[in-house]
């Protein structure tokens, strides 16, 4: 490159960087994304960079068009209700949260918002999950946490999912809070952003337990499903994909 | 003195106000002396002792006599008549002839003219009061009776039998007479099974007892003299949904018919459905028959079940019967189509999952060539796109198709566009919700489907001439103010407000205007095509379908966004069910409608229609001009060579008044059914709509005409009554109950106490008493 190729290029980055905000609006408008909830006295951002890597990830497999510009949102009305899906990753307890916030998570979720907890302890009663336990209690006095089963349309909203696994394999099911015929609350302990994360060069940032390339592509699958899960909900619960999930089920079975 | 003589009853009084414990105590009191005076007069003889005693108690008696104050109360009375209600049946089966030529009622009015003589044998004791029932019961005359033709619909014995209890609640009711060929209409014919000797069930029997009177029961007919053949008894539902399996029972009596096959027919519209063949035999006189069959068609049928027509029946009214079906839209199938995964997406299959009307078949498409296939199909859940299945074989079975952010493009779409067009002109709902995949993004300009859409869409396909990403409010138009779909609040005001308050859409996609015929409920604040506000919720109709655009993929955000604002996502919910409403034509939203008051009237009675016409906005069409034709057809077969055939019957030219309506006020004198048909020229076409009013004569009371004189034997049972069955009737044999009341017309209460001879009497046994004591030794 010689001084004014450079020069060029350096024109044609400073031009597209002060292309007006209307234009990512415009490609932005109809994207999907994710917020990271804010947790008080606590680290809500334990996995920094995985959320986007997750994103990136459904932008490349399905359809989705994504932002994968990550909000961090407070639990409160006012920010809940720009996103339908909010994410929550800790790993260690947090504060309680106060009771306005605690009224607002549980409008939020009763009128169709989502939420996927995933704790980066690697522990099924860990510091954090024993804070979002005290939480749900709180947002959800009336309903308590409920084990997922494996062939629940969460396991098959896009990839055929045996079992849940993240960068840890210690829980064997998703726990959940349903609303009606759907999941408001998902709570994973396997670190599914865990599996995901890559430092700065691109290496994977952790190992997974008890390891394997398959353990984490079948990570890749299960963020894959949650975003789907978001979005599509039971979907694939549908009478007309019945036959064909029956079927791709047994045959792996068979084999 | 009084003489006895002036007296024919008497009753004895105590006036003294002495409580019975007052009583009591004077009796132990008494008790007390004597025991007393027992042992006090121990050391005399025997026969002395008791003699004093005796006197003692006497006089003691004799004293508290006096004290009760005893008077004897005298009266002159003569009884006061009670009423015997002599009820009569004047039912349409009365009507009917009996094995000796002469009508059941004939019977009757012979059997009334034996209650002359009964009346004046029973003058001072009963007084006779005259009704008849059939709807309801009604004082008449004997003589009135007799003048009487028997016309009434229904034969309600037991309604009758309770108005008698009322009429007679303060007065003395001495029996009932009822004379009737037992056909009861009311509760306790309908809870009395016919046959198994015609028990009644404890409700009625503790009815008939609360009487307290017998009810003598003359029956009008014999059981045996019949023959007859009748439909009676159709149960249906009133509606039905169209392509669901209907049961219609039908029950059907038999009487004095040898054995033989009978075959049932049901007809739809006159054209035969279905025929089952029913064995008949002597011994039973009920059977029954079910059909099942599937409505084709939403709108009114008529259904028709009969059975041949046999010689020597007792009538052939009662071998058919007609019924009105409303076949309704069983829940409304709606094909979601959408080219990605998104919030919009999302929260429209949740809305659509949610209303119990609807079936949803959804389809997302969630991968695309562009995204590399990472594992192997089998470890996928994605099945192949079944475009065959959706937009040829199956297209029909829906009622709306959305296609929601989806472009065809990719899918080898293109032939199947013309089905779709086909689809929506044939009757069908389309509606095109926005995104970055639809109207021109879509590839949708110049394609049927643009040729269906309410909008023009611009040729470019350059990402800016197709999208906007401005945030804003749409502006709901004057239209859209009135229109269901738009109409969130009656009060144009309120819907401003309502909608002004909803949060903003994110983005727009680009359109040309509003195609001619369309309709403009919503228009961009700030974008304009030509000079006028570019359309964001646009409908129009397409030959028998109708159409919808919404040019943005934000709409879920009146749903949830709203809630975090503190609304509600009523708003959200409300703007899609009324547009999925309007889109399958729901015929509350028709822009011309005809309602008639009732279903099936008699001959001869009058019919209420109403047209109503609207405005494309909905508002009331003032003056419109259009006619209303009236088409009659036959009840019976068409074309069997001795019935009418179908044909025009009246065309009547109309015009709106201010309100949008125009009143039809007819009257049928013929039996058949009337189909109703109005047409109502527009911009947008010829508006229609259509609806029948079947015209038959009632003859309910003809469905069940086999006398019930077991029933009657029963009713007579259990009130004490005597039964017969005319014309074998003696009067003699009719009992009542004895006047309860008399009348007072003298009276007088002389005090037995107040009487010297008492007096005297206690002194003088006082006196032989203290004589006798002094004599035999005491003091």
């Amino acid at each position: 490159m010689n001084r004014r190729t450079f020069l060029k290029a350096l024109l044609s980055g400073c031009a597209l960087a002060s292309l007006p905000a209307a234009g990512w609006a415009l490609d932005r408008q109809h994207r999907v994304t994710i917020a990271r909830l804010q947790l008080p006295g606590g680290n809500d951002n334990p996995r920094p960079g995985a959320l986007r890597r997750f994103l990136q990830e459904v932008d490349k497999r399905t359809s989705i068009e994504v932002d994968t510009e990550i909000p961090s949102v407070a639990p409160r009305r006012s920010e809940l209700f720009e996103y339908p899906f909010v994410f929550m990753n800790g790993d260690g307890a947090f504060d309680p949260l106060d009771d306005d916030a605690i009224a607002d998570l549980r409008t939020y979720l009763l009128s169709g918002g989502f939420m996927f907890v995933d704790s980066a302890e690697g522990l099924t009663n860990g510091p954090f999950l024993e804070s979002v336990q005290r939480e749900m209690d709180r947002i959800f006095p009336d309903r308590s946490l409920k084990t997922i089963p494996r062939d629940h349309t969460l396991h098959e909203t896009f990839y055929l999912i045996d079992r849940p696994v993240g960068r840890v394999d210690v829980a064997g099911n998703f726990e959940a809070i349903e609303d009606g015929d759907r999941l408001a609350v998902v709570v994973n302990a396997n670190d599914l952003l865990g599996a995901l994360s890559r430092d700065t060069l691109g290496n994977w940032e952790y190992d997974v337990s008890p390891g394997g390339d398959r353990q984490r592509e079948m990570a890749f699958r299960l963020a894959i499903n949650i975003m789907m899960y978001a979005l599509t909900v039971n979907y694939k619960a549908d009478q007309v994909h019945i036959p064909f999930i029956l079927r791709r089920r047994r045959w792996r079975v068979d084999d | 003195m009084f003489s006895f003589g002036d007296y024919n009853t008497s009753d004895l009084l105590w006036l003294g106000e002495f409580s019975p414990r007052w009583i009591a105590l004077l009796i132990v009191l008494g008790i007390g002396v004597l025991a007393f005076s027992y042992y006090d007069l121990r050391d005399l003889k025997r026969v002395r002792r008791w003699v004093l005693i005796a006197l003692r108690g006497l006089v003691f008696s004799l004293a508290v006599f006096l004290l009760l104050e005893p008077a004897l109360d005298m009266r002159q009375t003569s009884k006061v008549e009670n009423h015997v209600a002599v009820v009569v049946d004047t039912s349409q089966t009365m009507a009917l002839k009996t094995e000796d030529d002469r009508t059941r009622f004939e019977r009757g009015v012979e059997a009334l003219e034996e209650f002359g003589p009964l009346e004046q044998a029973s003058e001072g004791e009963h007084f006779f009061d005259y009704f008849t029932y059939g709807d309801e019961l009604d004082t008449t005359t004997r003589e009135s009776i007799a003048a009487m033709d028997p016309m009434a619909e229904s034969a309600d014995l037991t309604g009758a039998l309770h108005e008698v209890e009322q009429h007679y609640a303060d007065k003395d009711l001495a029996g009932v007479v009822v004379i009737t060929d037992g056909i009861d209409t009311g509760a306790i014919g309908q809870r009395t099974a016919r046959g198994e000797e015609d028990k009644l069930d404890e409700q009625s029997r503790r009815f008939l007892e609360s009487l307290d009177a017998p009810v003598h029961t003359l029956a009008a007919d014999g059981d045996t003299s019949m023959r007859d053949l009748a439909i009676s008894r159709v149960l249906h539902d009133d509606f039905a949904f169209v392509h669901n399996k209907m049961t219609v029972d039908v029950e059907i009596q038999a009487v004095g018919m040898d054995t033989k096959t009978v075959p049932v027919r049901l007809r739809r519209d006159g054209e035969e459905l279905q025929t089952q063949n029913v064995q008949i035999h002597p011994e039973e006189s009920t059977y029954e028959v079910t059909f099942e069959f599937v409505p084709e068609e939403i709108g009114k049928e008529v259904y028709t079940v009969d059975v041949p027509e046999y010689e020597n029946e007792a009538l052939y009214e009662n071998n058919e019967h007609h019924f009105v079906l409303r076949v309704i839209r069983d829940r409304i199938r709606v094909l979601q189509v959408v080219g990605r995964p998104s919030w919009d997406q999302r929260f429209m299959r949740r809305l659509l999952k949610q209303n119990p009307n609807v079936e949803l078949i959804s389809f997302f498409i969630l991968r695309t060539d562009e995204n590399p296939q990472l594992v192997p199909q089998d470890e996928m859940s994605l099945i192949p796109f079944p475009t065959d299945e959706l937009f040829q074989d199956e297209l029909g079975s829906f009622d709306l198709v959305l296609f929601q952010n989806f472009n065809f493009g990719p899918y080898n779409m293109r032939r199947y566009l013309d089905n779709i067009s086909h689809f929506v002109r044939d009757g069908g709902g389309f509606a095109m919700l926005g995104g970055d995949l639809s109207f021109a993004s879509g590839g949708y300009a110049q394609t049927p489907i643009e040729s269906l859409l309410p909008v023009e869409l611009p040729t470019s396909t350059a990402r800016s001439d197709v999208m906007d990403s401005e945030h804003f409010n749409p502006e709901v138009t004057e239209a859209g103010h009135r229109h269901p779909i738009t109409q969130l609040a009656f009060d144009p005001e309120d819907n401003e407000q309502r909608w002004a308050d909803l949060p903003p859409l994110r983005g727009s996609n680009i359109v040309e205007g509003a195609t001619d015929d369309a309709t403009v409920l919503a228009e961009h604040p700030h974008q304009t095509h030509g000079g006028e506000p570019m359309p964001v919720i646009t409908v129009a109709e397409r030959d028998e379908g109708r159409v919808m655009a919404v040019t943005s993929d934000s709409t879920w955000r009146w749903g949830f966004e709203h809630v975090g604002e503190g609304g509600t996502p009523r708003d959200y919910q409300s703007f899609w069910n009324s547009a999925i409403r309007w889109l399958i034509q729901d015929p509350e939203l028709k822009l011309v409608r005809v309602d008639t008051n009732r279903d099936m009237i008699p001959p001869d009675s009058p019919l209420d229609a109403t047209v109503r016409v609207y405005e494309p906005d909905y508002s009331p069409a003032t003056d419109a001009e259009g006619t209303l034709t009236i088409d009659k057809s036959p009840l019976h077969d068409i074309g069997d060579g001795t019935d009418e055939a179908a044909g025009h019957y009246e065309t009547t030219s109309f015009s709106t008044d201010h309100n949008g309506e125009w009143e039809y006020d007819g009257r049928f004198t013929e039996p058949g059914i009337y189909q109703l048909h109005v047409e109502v020229p527009s911009d947008a076409g010829t508006l229609t709509d259509e609806n029948l009013v079947l015209v038959a004569p009632d003859v309910s009371q003809y469905r069940d005409i086999e006398p019930r004189n077991e029933l009657l034997a029963q009713i007579s049972e259990v009130t004490g009554g005597y039964h017969t069955v005319l014309p074998e009737f003696s009067p003699g044999q009719l009992h009542f109950n004895e006047p309860r009341h008399v009348e007072v017309h003298r009276r007088d209460v002389v005090q037995l106490w107040d009487s010297l001879v008492l007096f005297v009497l206690i002194l003088a046994l006082l006196g032989v008493e203290w004589t006798l004591r002094r004599r035999w030794g005491r003091l």
